[in-house]
């Protein structure tokens, strides 16, 4: 029997090899018909995907990102690759056998031969052609003898020699003389220009266009219209992230003595369902050093500890809470949580030369600024998404400090890792990825959605068809568009010189002072020995962007349909168009992104205020209500807590009418970050303590229901900072051009020192390739592009840095002088002054006879080693050795 | 005691119960969490490789001057060909026609391999080596091609070969890295430290610096000397503030983590330099590694230290070299030899090593570089054709395997006549580091973590095939 199969078998497969290829009406169509015609076209309402695979004609248009096969060519059609990986059809028991998914291979291997149904070329089949290869000399920049190839109409008209293109007439056709000549694209050039040679394929399909008559279709951009979306349903939107969020009510407090903090009631309620309570009150020191550290990410002096802790007065805790918000320190210990957000680096990476970003540092200063100015949330995305396009800087008559901070927020869309400067690493590809890094930044920083995975395709978990990427790319065309691409800078030296015109992406625009003052000083200098000329890295609206085709798998050789601007649909009720017009009469600048941003930023959009305050949750409680920060879609973890995710949304965005606050300050403004920090900071949830108790071990073992305070270690920054700041060494300058790293022959990249003593880790030279040794022990993360959360590690490779490094020796040695200047020799009260400065509270009884015998003990084993050295020398010496313990110390690193 | 410092983030073991707040809070709320500690993990199928020793030679050795002799270059040596790699050289203006190679070929051992007279020492031992003649790659610029071998895609941030396959099977050693990378005093290799960065796989999993002369890692001593009762002495007040912290703070796994995060810095130590001291092997088999001998000694090192490492359960071992010697664009005949010649002893001792203790056969040793070279000369700007070299090529490069459970005296796949485009038995960096893992028992469509809802994998979304054919 099993021989007589094994038979059957072999002549099976005998005949399946002699078997002609398969045809499209014998063995295609029904198959395509019985499979798949359920969903991609019933006749009636169905045509998911947009997708029609019942007729020769459907197939061959394809659906929402375009053609499904690519005839020849099975591995790069999806009609076959998405049945061969069992992806299609979605149900189990409709999968086909591996005979029939053979066919489809066989079948579109043998050229996908579709009955006579002639596939019509258009202008959309050569625009990407000529974009690829020939815009960069006859395009924006550069119209080479006179000819610009962007539009049938320009390609028409032609150029000094003629017209380009002659329909009906390839072989009149200049385009196609040239390129079949190999005369064009130069073959010299071709790096200079980040173009590749003409493939034959390409070539065919421009003579086979112009041999049809160069025929010209009027195809509208795909864009959102008041017809509703075939793509996204209703059902789709009937997501809570995708809705907007909606004031709930507060719960009741059960509590008598409870809290009527709204916060508090959320929480509480909570709890109490699992039979748990707050935690009680931190004490006081252990609140306060919270307080300092969530705010500044620096401790209090001894002096102002000591201020806090004799104010006796109800509302001394809100006047440290208003202190600390008014403190220059906030924005640099919240800037910095932006700017991971943003992926902000000082250079450009990828290339070995990591060449640096003179100029990022304005960007920096800028978030800096913009959060100790409390500027309110939506304007501060407005102005990095579209600065450019809020004021017409190019006829203003001044550039004011207001001009200026919106040129350089436009910082925030160039940060990314780019190499496109060198013309090996700038071709067309290179810049796409440049463009995905910065709508991941996007996605990932401000919608808190995972855009990207629609870039080579439909989003697999959540409804962001692949056409809502490449509108989000549309929106973006104006200012970072590949085929008309502005280079970080034009360094000259590597490689073959660029013969690309177009100015590097930075702009002369500081303020007018800044800009006087820089001409005072440098304009009478030989230009050899001026300072660098102040320019903003920036990027702006060009007003032309060329047509945005939907790449399909992610691959520009394979552009699908024309797209418009838009936002993801299901972000939106499906039946709205996305408006777009000049930000101002006359103005050049599409003002696509002003749009966007002006949608982005509306009140009740649902994801922005949410991702926003969940991001500021996190960092005050450690772990976000939605605890996977850039992914509020169906693939991230739900809200452990949505009313209250909702109640802080709302209450960022809409305030409550504007009544006046407590104290009497006023109006509550709309999108007010500082606002938000004192909402939180006030309620019982954020001054628990951090101990656990018994039951919370029990019932809250993850503090999911925030039974507790976290028990958190100082990042990179706020350790740092705070070893030269109790050495009292933190050179506390704001802002400027970045502190330089010093490399040592062995790796060590160390932060070089002012004359003051060293300056806040945000201020130090953050270059991608040689990152400081401290901040990268301690969890600094590498900007690929950018940062969602960083990982709190706990290795040895930290308890060397600290041990050994000698930055940190010498910061214990300035740390033990001055605990010497406030104690004298008496050891109480070194010990006493000690903690004071370290850990910003006295001694107890306990640590005070700790500190006694180490001091004891440290200056025996130096007299035994040193018993020539004097008394002082021993003691300091022996004090300095305490000082470096308590630099290592758990109370010193983590935050109750 | 003495105090080991080293200052990248890396030297890393996880600690017993090391992991961070947030991973715990995670690991307790998701099932499904990715690994974060570095004990010895299960493979996905049995498989005779346990380590891996990777010979990563930066710069792009030259193809049809080592392992892949073209004797059609001979015939055509002077023809003009440069115009059919418009887009593929970046100097077309140096571009020359096309080159012989300046080696001579002959065919060794048993199988009869073909190696070049560059490599006198490595030719005695290709009984033991499978070569991929079929390697092809995406980028002609070292800097994505080096991302791209080390970690699957062109660009900087994903976790590299390396932090994958610890990630996948943990360590047989607590007391040492995971993954341990050997760099050349001389200087970092193109991308310097990102050749072995964790990406968005936990820190722990990340390469760890041992240097190979001098101190074993940076900083061995404390950068400020102190004796050693007084570094005694602190420790002892430290251990004794950081017990009353914790006295006072019971219940928080963090603070037991970070306090054994300190014990096993000292522990290391001592590990590390066991490790990294090779005094004590036989003079003569430091004399065939090339050790004090010039110009072998720094490289001979970095290969017995491997042999060590891999000795003691160090799951993967990467040796580079100073920025790409191999990266011979001028003077081939000179500069290809002078990097053969500070490789080639040390490598061919380290087979035979490996071999003679019976470690080859759990020991994958893997060679190879970023991308090949072309078949024409690039010309230096004097258009002297003697001090003519190789541009850089994409599509055909040859790399090699040693043990861990290949084919023993093997050459698989085949370049075109000229050596410039892979024809046959065609090997993608995906299809390469899939065999990789394979060999190590693991499948690379099972080796992902989940990030952003996405499951990341070492060989991406694109198909990888597991280069059956190169399998003992």
């Amino acid at each position: 029997m099993r021989h007589l199969l094994s038979l059957l078998a072999l002549l099976v497969a005998h005949v399946a090899r002699a078997a002609d290829a398969p045809t499209y009406a014998k063995d295609v169509a029904p198959l395509l018909q019985a499979k798949c015609a359920k969903c991609h076209n019933d006749g009636k309402t169905r045509k998911y995907a947009d997708l029609d695979l019942t007729t020769p004609a459907g197939i061959l248009k394809g659906g929402e990102s375009g053609p499904v096969i690519v005839p020849g060519k099975p591995e790069k059609s999806s009609l076959y690759e998405k049945v061969h990986k069992g992806e299609m059809p979605p149900a189990k028991k409709d999968a086909l056998a591996a005979a029939e998914v053979e066919t489809l291979r066989k079948w579109i291997a043998d050229g996908a031969k579709l009955p006579a149904v002639e596939v019509a070329l258009t202008q959309h089949d050569i625009i990407p052609i000529m974009l690829r290869h020939c815009t960069a000399c006859h395009g924006r920049h550069k119209q080479e003898a006179n000819l610009d190839l962007r539009t049938p109409q320009a390609m028409l008209r032609g150029g000094r020699s003629g017209p380009a293109v002659v329909p009906g007439k390839p072989a009149e056709s200049l385009v196609v003389k040239r390129v079949s000549a190999g005369d064009m694209p130069p073959p010299k050039k071709l790096v200079e220009a980040c173009v590749k040679p003409v493939e034959a394929s390409e070539l065919a399909t421009l003579t086979k266009w112009i041999a049809a008559g160069a025929p010209v279709v009027d195809v509208r951009p795909d864009v959102a219209t008041t017809t509703p979306d075939p793509l996204v349903t209703d059902k789709d939107r009937d997501f809570w992230a995708f809705k907007p969020p909606v004031r709930p009510a507060v719960p009741p407090s059960r509590d008598p003595k409870g809290s009527a903090h709204p916060i508090d009631a959320f929480i509480v309620a909570k709890l109490e369902a699992k039979g748990l309570a707050l935690s009680s009150e931190a004490d006081r020191p252990a609140l306060m050093r919270r307080a300092y550290f969530d705010l500044t990410g620096l401790p209090p002096t001894p002096e102002e500890a000591k201020a806090f802790l004799a104010d006796k007065s109800p509302d001394a805790y809100e006047k440290l809470l208003d202190k600390l918000l008014a403190s220059p320190r906030y924005g640099e210990r919240w800037g910095r949580y932006w700017l991971d957000l943003a992926g902000y680096a000082d250079s450009e990476g990828k290339r070995e030369q990591d060449l640096a970003r003179p100029h990022a540092w304005r960007y920096r200063d800028y978030v800096i600024r913009s959060f100790n100015d409390d500027k309110p949330y939506d304007r501060f995305l407005k102005e990095q998404l579209a600065g450019d396009e809020l004021a017409d800087y190019l006829s203003a008559r001044e550039i004011t400090p207001q001009v200026y901070d919106n040129l350089v927020a436009t910082g925030f869309l160039r940060l990314t890792p780019d190499a496109t400067w060198a013309n090996i690493t700038g071709f067309i590809p290179d810049r796409v990825e440049v463009i995905a890094d910065e709508i991941d930044v996007l996605g990932s920083a401000v919608l808190g959605l995972t855009m990207k995975c629609a870039r080579c395709h439909t989003h697999k978990f959540d409804p962001i068809p692949h056409r809502d990427y490449y509108r989000l790319v549309a929106v973006f065309k104006g200012a970072l568009d590949e085929y008309d691409w502005l280079k970080p800078m034009i360094k000259p030296g590597i490689g073959p010189e660029s013969i690309d015109v177009a100015p590097p992406r930075l702009l002369p625009f500081v303020t007018a002072t800044e800009r006087r003052a820089w001409e005072v000083a440098n304009l009478k200098l030989p230009a050899a020995r001026r300072e660098v000329e102040p320019q903003i890295q920036a990027v702006w609206d060009r007003g032309e962007p060329s047509p945005t085709y939907i790449y399909r798998r992610g691959d520009y050789l394979m552009p699908g349909a024309l797209v418009g601007p838009g936002v993801p649909s299901v972000l939106t009720d499906g039946k709205t168009p996305f408006e777009v017009k000049p930000p101002w009469p006359g103005a050049k600048q599409t003002g696509r992104r002003l749009a966007f941003a002006n949608w982005l930023t509306q009140p009740d959009h649902p994801l922005t205020a949410r991702v926003m305050v969940n991001r500021v949750w996190k960092h005050h409680f450690g772990t976000g209500i939605v605890p996977t920060l850039a992914n509020f879609g169906k693939a991230g973890v739900p809200p452990t807590h949505p009313e209250l995710l909702d109640w802080l949304a709302v209450e960022l965005a809409r305030p409550t009418p504007p009544a006046p606050l407590p104290e009497g300050r006023g109006e509550k403004r709309a999108w007010s970050l500082k606002r938000l920090h004192k909402l939180i900071m006030t309620s019982a949830t954020y001054k628990q303590s951090s101990a656990i108790s018994a039951d919370a071990k029990r019932l809250d073992p993850a503090n999911a229901l925030y039974s507790r305070a976290p028990l958190v270690r100082l990042d990179a920054e706020a350790l740092y900072d705070s070893l030269a700041f109790v050495a009292g060494k933190l050179d506390d300058k704001v802002g400027g051009p970045a502190v330089p790293i010093q490399v040592r022959k062995d790796g060590l990249v160390t932060p070089t020192s002012t004359a003051k003593g060293w300056r806040r880790l945000v201020y130090v030279s953050q270059t991608r390739k040689q990152p400081a040794t401290h901040a990268e022990t301690f969890d600094f993360p590498q900007m690929n592009p950018n940062c969602i959360e960083r990982r709190d590690s706990t290795v040895a490779p930290q308890a060397l840095h600290l041990m050994n490094n000698g930055l940190v020796d010498q910061l214990a040695s300035e740390f033990a002088r001055r605990v010497q200047r406030a104690g004298g020799d008496d050891r109480a009260k070194q010990i006493d002054a000690a903690y004071w400065i370290a850990l910003s509270r006295p001694p107890t009884a306990e640590e005070k006879e700790l500190g006694r015998a180490a001091l004891r003990d440290l200056t025996a084993a130096w007299e035994k080693q040193q018993p020539t050295s004097t008394r002082d020398t021993i003691e300091l010496k022996a004090l300095t050795n305490y000082c470096h313990a308590l630099m290592n110390s758990a109370a010193f690193l983590y935050v109750d | 005691m003495t105090t080991l410092s080293l200052t990248r983030r890396a030297l890393l073991n996880s600690v017993p119960g090391g992991i961070s707040a947030a991973a715990l809070a995670l690991l307790l709320r998701a099932e499904g969490a990715p690994f974060t500690d570095l004990k010895p993990r299960k493979p996905h199928h049995p498989a005779k490789a346990k380590a891996v020793i990777h010979l990563f030679q930066n710069g792009g050795p030259s193809q049809m001057d080592l392992f892949d002799p073209k004797p059609e270059l001979d015939k055509h040596h002077g023809k003009s060909y440069a115009d059919k790699l418009a887009g593929e050289i970046e100097f077309v203006q140096h571009a020359g026609a096309i080159m012989r190679s300046p080696f001579k070929f002959a065919k060794h051992g048993k199988c009869g391999a073909d190696v070049s007279d560059a490599l006198p020492h490595f030719a005695k031992v290709v009984d033991e080596v499978t070569f991929l003649r079929g390697m092809h790659t995406t980028n002609i610029t070292h800097e994505p091609a080096v991302y791209m071998i080390q970690s699957g895609k062109i660009t900087p941030g994903r976790p590299t070969i390396g932090a994958w396959v610890t990630y996948g099977l943990g360590s047989e050693n607590q007391n040492l890295p995971a993954y341990v990378v050997l760099d050349d005093p001389k200087g970092l290799p193109v991308n310097g430290v990102e050749n072995w960065q964790a990406g968005f796989l936990p820190a722990q999993f990340q390469g760890t610096r041992f240097r190979s002369t001098g101190a074993p890692v940076l900083n061995l001593e404390p950068d400020t000397k102190r004796p050693a009762s007084i570094v005694k002495a602190e420790s002892a007040v430290l251990s004794k503030l950081d017990a009353l912290h914790k006295r006072e703070r019971p219940d928080q796994p963090i603070l037991d983590a970070r306090i054994a995060s300190y014990e096993l810095a000292a522990r290391m130590q001592l590990a590390a330099t066991d490790a990294l001291d090779f005094t004590k092997e036989p003079k003569a088999l430091q004399d065939a590694y090339g050790i004090g001998k010039e110009p072998t000694d720094s490289y001979g090192r970095r290969c017995l230290i491997a042999r060590r490492l891999v000795e003691r359960g160090v799951r993967f071992v990467q040796l580079f070299i100073n920025l790409h010697i191999w990266d011979t664009h001028n003077n081939i005949a000179a500069d290809l030899k002078t990097a053969c010649d500070r490789t080639d002893k040390p490598t061919a001792a380290l087979i035979r090593d490996l071999k003679d203790r019976g470690l080859l056969d759990s020991t994958l040793v893997v060679w190879g570089g970023e991308f090949g070279r072309l078949p024409i000369a690039q010309l230096p700007p004097d258009k002297d054709e003697r001090k003519a070299g190789r541009d850089h090529n994409k599509n055909a490069f040859c790399s090699w395997m040693a043990g861990g459970g290949t084919k023993p005296g093997l050459t698989y796949g085949a370049t075109d006549d000229l050596g410039l485009n892979a024809v046959d038995g065609r090997v993608s960096v995906r299809d390469f580091h899939a065999t990789i893992l394979h060999l190590l028992g693991l499948n690379h469509d099972n080796l992902f973590i989940e990030q952003h809802g996405l499951k990341e994998k070492l060989t991406g979304v694109e198909e990888a095939k597991v280069v059956k054919g190169i399998l003992a």
